[in-house]
């Protein structure tokens, strides 16, 4: 391996960084709103929000990515209707099509995720909470939702591990993130080796802070797991 | 409490022709009982009777299909939905009353993401508005007076269940209730560790408290509460003070029931 070609390598791959980020962090972002929109319908005892929300669990879980990406990029510009709505400027983009896929396909699994987390809140805490007069939204934002993060903050730490490596399908459409210029690289110099190790290298580095993120976070929010008050305190070798 | 006096003590808790049904099975087939300020009301009855489904009715926790639930004199008012169903129609009012009324449950059911204080913080500064730190100075007296004062910075998880219960009382009674509802709240618990909060319990009669009790504890029962209620197959079966019910009662089941 070509130490020098590898350096050189990974400083331009590098300069595609902040897309990738960009690219992840967005479609977290609005795809956990809509994850939580998601869990909220299955849970609604609604039943038609409830339908909706599982067919949509259904079809964006049950299709490849890629192929998502391929109807949303080049299926949507078929039809007239798509461009001439106000959403035509967004939808033209590659990027915020690459966006659109990747939110709409985390909310898909996320809203699984946030769905176990609610439903792990014990049904007796809500009831204590109903009992001394909390109304529906404060049960919810002071009971139900911290627990079902701390609940389900594991399985959305795998969920955006997965999206980070999801966004080198941009590449498809054109988008010169990490991936798509690994690639361009590739067909440059025909050094799949060192390009593809090197960029895997990155991608493994993202996620090696996004874990260390996400444990941080962790033991931030369950003090309630962790030793009790007395019992760490002998440890520290302390009395009281 | 003699008897001229409570018939002129104020009624805390009136429910009157109380019907409740899960599907088809009839729970509760109309129960009448009142509950004067200062009274003690032991709910006895075998499991299934009835005896829970009318504590939690009294705050709504059910909403019975017909009758009547008054508390301070105010009556919960309920509607029938388009479904058929009883809902409370107000539900402003519903949790106005429910926090005037302390639940301590079976289970505890302390939030366990947050310490024992802010357990006990929690519904008074958030649902009555409390100014933070007179709700902590508060709960500080109250967590000294059940005996976990301790405690304070601890999680549910790290607690014994007697603990918990006592904490789940002390969080009940930050409301300032004007009456404690208690279901079978030393069920759930460790025998060598029951005594600790029917200690707490007697010390809240002997106070004055009105509280309404499902229990099985028949010495609680006999030594504490002024009054005590059999529900049998969704229906008052036996009713009177403790020194009566249990040495001459009228009904066989009542009889068969404490002997068991």
């Amino acid at each position: 391996m070509d130490i020098k070609f590898a350096l050189e390598t990974f400083w331009s791959l590098a300069a595609a960084l902040p897309l990738t980020l960009e690219l992840a962090v967005t479609s977290i972002a609005l795809g956990s709103v809509l994850a939580l929109a998601l869990a909220l319908s299955r849970l609604s005892g609604i039943l038609a929000l409830d339908l909706f929300a599982r067919t949509y669990v259904f079809l964006f879980r049950g299709t490849p990515l890629l192929v998502q990406i391929f109807l949303i990029y080049y299926g949507l510009s078929q039809f007239p209707a798509v461009r001439h709505s106000i959403f035509w400027p967004l939808l033209r983009e590659p990027y915020w099509c690459a966006v659109l896929a990747l939110m709409l396909n985390t909310a898909a699994y996320a809203s699984e995720i946030i769905r176990g987390g609610l439903i792990s809140v014990p049904h007796g805490q809500v009831e204590a909470a109903r009992a001394c007069g909390m109304g529906r939204f404060m049960i919810f934002r002071r009971i139900v939702m911290p627990q079902a993060l701390r609940q389900a903050l594991p399985g959305y730490g795998n969920e955006m591990i997965s999206m980070v490596k999801a966004t080198s399908l941009a590449s498809i459409i054109t988008l010169m993130e990490i991936t798509g210029v690994a690639a361009k690289l590739i067909s440059e110099s025909y050094r799949v080796i060192e390009v593809f190790v090197v960029a895997g290298f990155i991608y493994l580095a993202i996620n090696f802070a996004l874990t260390r993120l996400v444990a941080f976070a962790e033991a931030r929010l369950n003090p309630h797991l962790r030793a009790p008050l007395a019992i760490s305190a002998e440890l520290k070798g302390e009395t009281h | 409490m003699n008897i001229s006096a409570a018939v002129t003590t104020p009624v805390a808790i009136r429910v009157h022709d109380l019907h409740k049904s899960f599907g088809p099975i009839e729970v509760l087939k109309g129960v009448s009982l009142e509950a004067r300020e200062g009274e003690v009301i032991s709910i006895l009855g075998s499991s299934g009777s009835g005896k829970s489904t009318l504590l939690r009715c009294i705050n709504m926790l059910e909403v019975p299909n017909s009758g009547t639930i008054e508390v301070a004199g105010e009556a919960i008012r309920l509607k029938t939905s388009s479904d058929g169903r009883s809902r409370p129609a107000d539900q402003k009012q519903v949790d106005r009353i429910r926090s005037e009324l302390g639940m301590v449950f079976q289970s505890f059911n302390l939030w366990s993401h947050k310490t024992v204080l802010e357990n006990v913080i929690e519904a008074p500064v958030h649902v009555l508005k409390r100014p933070r730190a007179e709700a902590i100075e508060e709960a500080e007296a109250l967590l000294a007076k059940v005996g976990i004062a301790d405690k304070r910075n601890h999680y549910p998880s790290h607690l014994s269940g007697g603990q918990q219960q006592r904490a789940a009382i002390a969080r009940a009674l930050a409301m300032r209730p004007k009456a404690m509802l208690l279901d079978e709240p030393t069920s759930a618990l460790d025998p060598e560790l029951v005594g600790e909060v029917l200690r707490v319990m007697r010390g809240l009669a002997e106070e004055g408290r009105t509280m309404l009790v499902v229990t099985h504890e028949m010495g609680f029962a006999r030594d504490v509460s002024s009054r005590v209620v059999f529900v049998h197959k969704g229906t008052i079966e036996e009713e009177g003070p403790p020194h009566e019910v249990f040495t001459r009662s009228k009904s066989e089941r009542f009889r068969q029931f404490i002997k068991s």
